[in-house]
């Protein structure tokens, strides 16, 4: 990523983009800052965000005619907020708190012809910027047409206070001026820049035609000069207006004097468009609340009700949905942001690498985003660009990468056509996870295929790759790929027949030249199986995240439901904002709670039991707690076993369930010799539940234990303790070492323990 | 480089020598880095043990510090 494109992302995330109150604010008061202090009764607070943008707070924030108001979201859920009531409680209730510096002084001479309220604060503006001006009225006092006002709604002491203010940062008042044509035209000639306040300073007075002001500088037809500020025809009176048209000129000042570009980046200056994006409907209606005196106006309690009402209007769908955002406190900008810094890193700690290698990669953030923030597509290709840059640790995707090279391995790999043919017009594939968690349920399925579709069923085993894609190993994964569609083309180009939503996914995206489809799509073709059975209660269904682009396979998946008697009851998250069940993008394995929180989410998105038809998705959430069965344990149901109630068979049983199942299928099904296995994997092992939960968190498999023990008894070489007779070993098979305290048994080893390190001992370095 | 010692008393004795660990010093490495460390060892074999609580205590911290540097 370079910094262009880290630009170009940035934008696409609209967290940080103005609240539609402040973008609407013709001089963009932080309203939502505003509101957040008076909810929480910090009256002083509240004042602060006044006093750092309004140039008069004691005169705007009585008077403001609130142009935000007609844009606040909360009036789609209510009434919008009150924001020039709670302005003029707030500044009746405090002094001024926040004081803004005043630059030091840089030259220049600058007047203002006219002390209406956009000529004050122009004056007031150039003036702290260090361009002391020259405020010239005619009339006897500053502001203009406020004067106008009733005392009740603007105390005349303001005018006083604002004056304090002006010559406090050094602004010339020159009220009661007799202005003429002479004396204007001297002015003009002793100045470097003018502005003219049409509210307060008659445009007659000119001694040139000012033409009308450009809208975007306020510049007239003649050079430092600028005007603004009067009464426009045929619209209210708006102060708003007037002040931001007092600071639009304060700049055009300011960079005519600096001879700079007039016009270059200001957008967004002034009232402007938003691309905030905020959903209200979260958000129950609450009507505004009035003060119980007219007059006298908000009490603190009804201030702070009334600003508790502001939605504080932001985006963070994503987040709101995303456990993985929610956990490393990120919203899409400032997550990439932090990828980019993390990637820049020559020497030091790269702090991010966990946090890039924990998305589940599963897209429901792209979905929601308004913008469609590609996240995921920003983790996976920074893990390729780590991979190839050699910055990418080895314990986050290890273990996977060698569960996927055990399912590849002759041990569990298998590619045949159907018993008794040589041809196929169909390939089952089931996948390394169906494989791993339901060994049975592949080879009824597979037997049911078999006997219904016309054109031979081969059969394949193996992994789609999908571990190495996900893990940025893209060498790996594109072998992957290579030698899967070559077997493929061996067995004639058959139509893969896929039971895993991954599988499916990845076929698609990267051997588009193949015919493939998911098993449910077929199997709704078909007649139902005999040895169906239902669930006895409704059921949620849990869309796998892999599914989110493959509408047909959803549809097919309910279909059959329907078929089967199963009634599905959909929650909010399925389909294409599905969420991931941790095992995605392998966040469980750099993450380990992430992962379980990723479940727990999935399974918790409703009350009910679920139904999953994706064999990771099926084994997390019933890990996380729920009952959960798999699609394939009702439509081919293994006697009275309620599929409701099957565990998790955690890694050991998976890995071990695949290299059962090629023996089984071999031996069964094409009456071939199985392969024979090595010499560690006949130990016979005794482990205690307890202590074969701690393995799997250690992501130590039992066979990893096996070849310990094997070739400590093999070698002779342990540790023992000669009390209570227990042996301890260890052995380092490719980058991790593991060790394990044992004792022989009549009936095999007793396991007591096991742990691992990567750190290589001089011993184990030949 | 400065030693880190990790002695403790142990019962564990080498099967295959016979004989008690002895406190040694020792290089473990990682990722292109070395640290040298004092282990229990047989001194007739070099068997070194590295106990659980060292394992996925501070040598795990190491471990993790070193992937991200």
């Amino acid at each position: 990523m370079d910094q262009s494109q880290l630009r170009s992302l940035e934008a696409r995330c609209i967290q940080e983009e103005q609240p539609f109150c402040t973008a609407a604010c013709p001089i963009h008061v932080d309203v939502r800052a505003f509101m957040t202090a008076l909810a929480k009764g910090d009256v002083r607070e509240a004042r602060k965000v006044l006093d750092r943008t309004m140039p008069f707070p004691e005169i705007l924030g009585r008077i403001c005619d609130q142009p935000c108001r007609p844009f606040c979201k909360r009036g789609e859920i209510g009434d919008p907020l009150a924001v020039g009531r709670l302005e003029r409680f707030c500044v009746d209730a405090t002094q001024a708190v926040v004081k803004p510096p005043r630059l030091p002084a840089k030259g220049g001479k600058v007047a203002v012809l006219g002390a209406g309220l956009s000529g004050m604060t122009a004056a007031l503006d150039l003036s702290r910027k260090g361009r002391p001006a020259t405020l010239i009225t005619g009339s006897p006092a500053i502001g203009g047409s406020l004067h106008r006002l009733a005392d009740a709604l603007l105390p005349k002491e303001v005018f006083t206070e604002a004056e304090a203010t002006l010559t406090g940062y050094g602004v010339t008042i020159r009220t009661g001026s007799a202005l003429d044509r002479q004396t204007v035209a001297s002015v003009l000639d002793d100045f470097d820049a003018v502005y003219c306040d049409w509210d307060d300073f008659d445009a007659g007075l000119l001694p040139f035609a000012p033409g009308t002001p450009d809208p975007l500088t306020l510049a007239l037809d003649r050079a430092g000069c600028f005007g603004g500020g009067g009464l426009e025809a045929g619209r209210t009176f708006s102060v708003m207006h007037q002040v931001e048209n007092g600071r639009r000129a304060a700049l055009s000042v300011e960079r005519s004097l600096q001879k700079v570009s007039l016009t270059a980046q200001r957008e967004k200056e002034g009232a402007c468009a938003t691309r905030m994006y905020t959903v209200t409907s979260y958000f129950a209606p609450a009507a505004e609340i009035l003060p119980a005196d007219e007059t006298a106006g908000y009490t603190a309690e009804e201030a702070q009700r009334e600003a508790a009402r502001c939605i504080r209007c932001e985006c963070m769908e994503c987040v709101k949905q995303c456990v993985y955002l929610q956990e490393y406190k990120e919203y899409p900008k400032t997550l990439v942001r932090k990828i980019y810094n993390n990637q820049a890193i020559v020497q030091g700690t790269r702090n991010a690498n966990k946090m890039i290698n924990a998305c589940s990669l599963c897209v429901q953030c792209t979905v929601i985003c308004p913008h469609d923030f590609p996240v995921a597509e920003v983790c996976r290709t920074t893990r390729m660009e780590m991979v190839e840059t050699g910055h990418m640790p080895p314990s986050p995707h290890d273990f996977a990468l060698e569960d996927m090279r055990f399912s590849l391995s002759e041990f569990c790999s298998l590619s045949r056509h159907q018993p008794g043919t040589d041809s196929s017009a169909f390939l089952f594939y089931p996948g390394c996870q169906l494989a791993g968690s339901a060994p049975e349920a592949v080879q009824r399925t597979y037997a049911f295929l078999a006997a219904h579709l016309h054109g031979g069923v081969g059969l394949m085993l193996g992994c789609c790759g999908i571990p190495a894609h996900w893990a940025g190993q893209a060498a790996l994964f594109t072998e992957t790929m290579a030698a899967f569609t070559a077997e493929v083309a061996r067995l004639g180009n058959p139509k893969v027949i896929t039971a895993c939503s991954s599988c499916l996914s990845v076929f698609r995206a990267f051997a588009p030249e193949l015919t493939v489809t998911s098993v449910w799509e077929v199997l709704d073709t078909l007649p139902l199986p005999p040895s169906q059975i239902r669930p006895s209660a409704p059921l949620t269904i849990h869309d796998p995240c892999t599914t989110r682009e493959q509408p047909e396979l959803r549809a097919g998946v309910r279909s059959l439901c329907a078929k089967l008697g199963i009634e599905v009851v959909e929650h909010a998250f399925n389909g294409e904002i599905t969420d991931c069940c941790g095992y995605g993008g392998l966040m469980q394995f750099a993450n380990k709670g992430l992962g379980k929180k990723a479940a727990t989410h999935k399974a918790g998105r409703s009350d009910l039991d679920g139904l999953a038809y994706c064999a990771m998705c099926r084994d997390n959430l019933a890990a996380s707690g729920r009952p959960v069965a798999h699609l394939l344990d009702y439509l081919f149901a293994a006697g009275d076993q309620d599929p409701l109630a099957r565990a998790n068979p955690g890694f050991s049983q998976r890995h071990e369930n695949r290299a059962r199942l090629k023996s089984d299928l071999l031996t069964h099904l094409w009456q071939e010799e199985a392969v024979i296995r090595p010499a560690h994997t006949a130990l016979r092992l005794l482990i205690s539940q307890e202590l074969e939960a701690l393995l799997t968190s250690r992501l130590i498999l039992v066979e990893d234990l096996q070849k310990v023990i094997h070739h400590a008894e093999q070698t002779g070489r342990y540790l023992i303790n000669p009390a209570t007779k227990r042996r301890l070993a260890k052995y380092r098979p490719v980058r991790v070492t593991y060790w394990v305290e044992y004792e022989p048994t009549g009936e095999g080893y007793l396991v007591h323990n096991g742990y691992s390190h990567r750190m290589l001992l001089p011993e184990d370095a030949q | 480089m400065s030693t880190f010692s990790f002695i403790e008393t142990t019962d564990w004795l080498c099967a295959g020598c016979n004989q008690p660990l002895q406190p040694t010093k020792v290089q473990v490495t990682y990722l292109n880095s070395a640290f040298d460390v004092e282990l229990m060892t047989c001194p007739a074999c070099g068997f070194t043990l590295v106990p659980e609580s060292l394992a996925v205590g501070k040598m795990l911290e190491v471990e993790q510090l070193l992937e991200d540097k």
